[in-house]
């Protein structure tokens, strides 16, 4: 099927500028493993040493672009200064697309999958059947399996899509219940509230 | 009502977890430590400033003025003396520390998501632009089931009855997709079921399709959310392209 043809990736130089035209062709995250395959690369550190010399090369404020870790991946992405100007240039609106109701079943899922529908609704104190169908639909969850109670209800997981959408590398990057405490203790204490109303006014 | 419509947008809850949520932020209270008559009326000087009537909202509402009563009530009342149960009142206490675990995970994914928003991928531009290359993707069997749903419901509506004694198997049907695919290289999900004559024969097509895509015969593509399903051969499809 496929011609094997020798080909000479020797140097460290050759393989920077290999990965990178990787990346530059590909629409999603790659995955290092199988770059490291087709490089013959054996040694996780060698290609971490790779990756690092091409993140270097990016912080060049002459750069446009970054290397993201994304979904278990790496990517290419603009540099977030470039976002209102590419806004503008491709008239393009990119703004962020999930509700609130959204985004608590969301949060309700990544924190406590496998979770059933009747959870997510009990947790959130209200039904949360549209929003778990918008998810589901945006692939940003998925259906894992079924709970072995009677009835058997579907149980509900983040996809990689949840990855890719929100940026993480993998599910265990999201901080845990401890430190997000930490991280909104003493900044905001009522101010859900105010976040609400911005959004609707 | 419409004139209250302002009203709400200042305070809006969805749910009475909400609600109660605000009202302790409000009074700087410990959710593990609530005082149930300070939150009691806080929450009937809500219901007074409250002018006009949404049901649905209000039952919610009531349903935690309820709660609130009961576990005052209780209070009021000499406790038994062996008490197992988990207390309503720590319920709604667990509860609404959850709740509250849940607004946080909440705020931080709406970050994540803006900060997300900024940067650009490859795919995003050649999207929204006029002339884009459709991006084919493979569709879940989940979606699959979807088409199937929405096709029986169409039917359910044509009112001919035919009865036809005839038996189709699984495997005569696979036969003659495939002979299908083989012809014509593709076949379009929606429009050759459309074409079947009872749902019997419809169900069994569809059996046959969702078998054949388990045991990676065919593969079902779909060049977008909510574009016709189309099958292929699975293999075939990359040299077609």
């Amino acid at each position: 099927m496929k011609e094997e043809k020798e080909f000479n990736i020797e140097t460290i130089e050759q393989k920077t500028a290999f990965i990178e035209s990787v990346l530059f062709v590909s629409k999603e995250p790659v995955e290092p493993e199988k770059i490291m395959t087709f490089l013959k690369c054996k040694n996780i550190k060698d290609f971490e040493e790779i990756l690092s010399k091409l993140t270097d090369m990016y912080k060049d404020s002459e750069r446009g672009i970054v290397l993201k870790r994304s979904g278990g991946g790496l990517q290419l992405v603009t540099k977030i200064e470039m976002h209102d100007l590419l806004n503008d240039f491709f008239k393009i609106k990119k703004t962020s697309t999930l509700t609130i109701p959204s985004l608590e079943t969301l949060s309700i899922v990544s924190y406590k999958q496998p979770v059933t529908l009747a959870e997510i609704s009990r947790l959130r104190g209200v039904n949360s059947v549209g929003p778990v169908k918008n998810l589901l639909q945006k692939k940003l969850i998925k259906i894992s399996g079924r709970k072995r109670v009677p009835g058997l209800p579907a149980l509900y997981s983040t996809t990689k899509e949840f990855l890719l959408y929100f940026g993480l590398n993998d599910i265990s990057e999201l901080p845990s219940i401890e430190e997000l405490t930490e991280m909104f203790e003493e900044k905001e204490q009522p101010s859900l509230f105010k976040q609400i109303q911005s959004e609707n006014g | 009502m419409y004139s209250e419509k302002y009203e709400i947008q200042t305070e809006f809850f969805e749910g009475p977890l909400d609600l109660l949520l605000y009202l302790v932020n409000k009074k700087r209270m410990n959710i593990l430590d609530i005082k149930v008559s300070e939150i009691t009326s806080e929450y009937l000087d809500y219901l007074m400033n409250k002018r006009g009537i949404n049901p649905s909202r209000e039952s919610d509402f009531l349903m935690t003025a309820s709660t609130l009563i009961y576990i005052k009530s209780r209070s009021l009342l000499p406790a038994p003396e062996i008490y197992n149960e988990e207390s309503l009142e720590d319920k709604l206490i667990n509860t609404l520390a959850e709740y509250d675990k849940i607004q946080k995970i909440t705020k931080l994914l709406k970050q994540m998501e803006n900060d997300e928003v900024l940067l650009w991928k490859r795919e995003e531009v050649s999207e929204n632009f006029e002339t884009r290359e459709f991006d084919i993707k493979e569709i879940s069997s989940f979606q699959l089931a979807e088409v199937f749903l929405n096709l029986i419901k169409k039917r359910d509506k044509e009112e001919f009855v035919n009865i036809k004694s005839r038996d189709f198997s699984i495997q005569k049907k696979q036969e003659e997709i495939l002979e299908i695919l083989e012809t014509k290289g593709y076949l379009n999900f929606s429009g050759y079921i459309e074409m079947l004559d009872s749902t019997e024969e419809f169900l069994v097509a569809f059996f046959s399709l969702l078998d054949m895509v388990k045991r990676g015969i065919i593969i079902a593509l779909q060049k977008r959310l909510f574009d016709t399903i189309s099958v292929w051969k699975n293999g075939k499809y990359k040299i077609a392209q």
